[in-house]
């Protein structure tokens, strides 16, 4: 069974780079600046917020360089954001295809997550200099030995979006009025994440549900790394694995469920 | 080779209508008619085919038999019945799946060879067969939506026929390009089919399924009118469809 599933991927692993390929070409087609908008628009965009959260409304974490902080839950938030709505469409979209050939469909949306996925590692370059070079000398962040851990807490992230992807698309295939749903789902969803503030300035009720965000689990893992030095807690560790394997097991029976009936729908 | 067992498939074409709110609320005013909207495309068909045949599939418009290629493809799964297929099957349903406009030519064999699950080593072997067999070595790094759709119908087609599968499925293609491509497209499907390739062959062309097929199956409204020798399905069919 499992051997199956492998050899499958690996079948089918061409078609997804070509078809991550295309997205890149597609995107950046005509721009002047091409691929390097890449790195550009997720920089400018950090430093739009940076200007804003930390230099008008003058928000701050106590102890730690704000801008980084702000950083870590922005560019994991925006990975999700982007990813989990883009794999909604991808079937969607790519109805004329699924139509004509026999491709397996989890292709779509798994090619949109690898794909903002690329994206998203391209962002942490940025954002890895702010880490070295910025902050007052006592807020400084140090490189230390759990960096080495924060790849868990994004493949836990990744499996979570995937999960969340898949059952977004068969969503989106019986009932189209959730592309529109989503969007305002997800700015619900900005303001329920500690991106720009900290749980801290929160009732303690309050914490313990805000607590349950699988996004603040990824986020707080790689924040307590990178800004406080030390290792996250078993809870914490915990807690990323177990929205990331859960979400992507439902997301793979949901959608492995309904996929014979996509045809019909779209 | 292809089994085909009591397969029936039925669509509800009802359905398509009433995916959004604002759809549905409407219909919450509108008179209840109480409509059956399923749609039969295909009634307990069943055939086998033979390594090596050449099976044509003729029928009026709408009479199922593309819904058949596509269940045999696996496109699709019927409703009801079973399909058994053993071999690799290459399905030229309709040319050019999953080309992007915004692309070049030389992309789109990449892209186009991946949907069709041509292997990377296996596109770079051939690719330049497939420009050559295309004629529009000059055109390789232009969009294709600068094409005109002759150009695009002509790429597909050399993309498509650039292997050797053990069946093919073959739903009117063959009138594509200009007359020199015609013609060199036919040989190349005689090649194919000489090769020992088992075909599946749609075609509104009599003449071109006499030319080419052992057997027919003449499909009408999702039922199989009848199936066996060319010359005389193809006669009962064309009186049939004349009178």
């Amino acid at each position: 069974m499992i051997k199956a599933i492998i050899n499958n991927f690996k079948k089918y692993s061409f078609l997804m780079s070509q078809m991550i390929m295309r997205d890149f070409k597609v995107k950046y087609k005509r721009s002047v600046l091409g691929v390097v908008w890449s790195l550009l628009y997720p920089v400018l965009m950090m430093a739009v917020m940076a200007l804003v959260f930390s230099n008008m409304f003058k928000f701050k974490v106590e102890g730690v360089n704000y801008l980084v902080y702000l950083m870590i839950g922005l560019v994991i938030f925006n990975y999700f954001n982007e990813a989990s709505t883009t794999a909604m469409s991808s079937v969607i979209t790519n109805f004329s295809l699924i139509n004509k050939v026999y491709i397996p469909k989890y292709i779509f949306p798994l090619s949109k997550c690898l794909f903002v996925g690329i994206n998203f590692l391209l962002t942490l370059i940025p954002l890895l200099i702010i880490i070295v070079f910025t902050g007052t000398p006592e807020t400084r962040c140090i490189i230390n030995i759990y960096y080495l851990l924060i790849p868990i807490a994004f493949v836990c992230m990744f499996l979570f979006t995937v999960g969340i992807g898949f059952i977004l698309s068969t969503i989106a295939v019986f009932f189209r009025d959730i592309l529109y749903i989503y969007g305002i789902i997800m700015t619900i969803w900005t303001y329920f994440t500690p991106i720009f503030y900290d749980l801290s300035i929160l009732p303690v009720k309050l914490q313990a549900l805000f607590k349950l965000n699988p996004l603040y689990q990824f986020i707080n893992f790689v924040r307590t790394i990178v800004l406080y030095n030390q290792l996250p807690s078993f809870g914490n560790f915990l807690g990323c694995i177990f929205y990331g394997v859960f979400a992507f097991l439902i997301g793979c029976i949901v959608f492995k469920k309904n996929q014979d009936k996509f045809i019909y729908y779209i | 080779m292809i089994s085909v067992k009591n397969v029936t498939m039925k669509f509800n074409l009802g359905i398509e209508k009433n995916n959004s709110f604002k759809e549905t609320f409407i219909n919450m005013f509108k008179k209840k008619q109480k409509v059956n909207n399923d749609f039969i495309a295909l009634k307990n068909v069943s055939f086998e085919v033979n390594k090596g045949e050449v099976i044509g599939i003729v029928g009026s418009n709408g009479a199922g038999k593309s819904t058949l290629l596509k269940i045999v493809s696996g496109v699709m799964k019927p409703t009801k019945g079973e399909v058994e297929v053993n071999g690799v099957i290459s399905p030229m349903i309709e040319l050019g799946a999953g080309f992007d406009m915004e692309l070049t030519a030389r992309e789109n064999i990449f892209l186009n060879g991946a949907v069709l699950g041509y292997s990377k080593q296996f596109l770079e072997e051939k690719f330049n067969d497939i420009v050559e067999f295309s004629e529009l070595k000059e055109f390789l790094d232009v969009p294709i939506k600068n094409f005109s759709s002759g150009m695009i119908a002509k790429l597909a087609f050399s993309i498509a026929t650039i292997v050797n599968p053990e069946i093919l499925i073959v739903d009117e293609i063959l009138s594509v390009g200009d007359i020199k491509f015609q013609e060199k497209s036919k040989n190349k499907m005689m090649e194919m089919i000489r090769g020992g390739t088992t075909v599946l062959f749609v075609s509104h062309s009599l003449d071109q399924i006499r030319a080419l097929c052992n057997r027919v199956i003449w499909l009408e409204h999702g039922e199989v009118q009848m199936i066996g020798d060319v010359n005389i399905v193809c006669d009962e069919y064309y009186n049939k469809q004349m009178k």
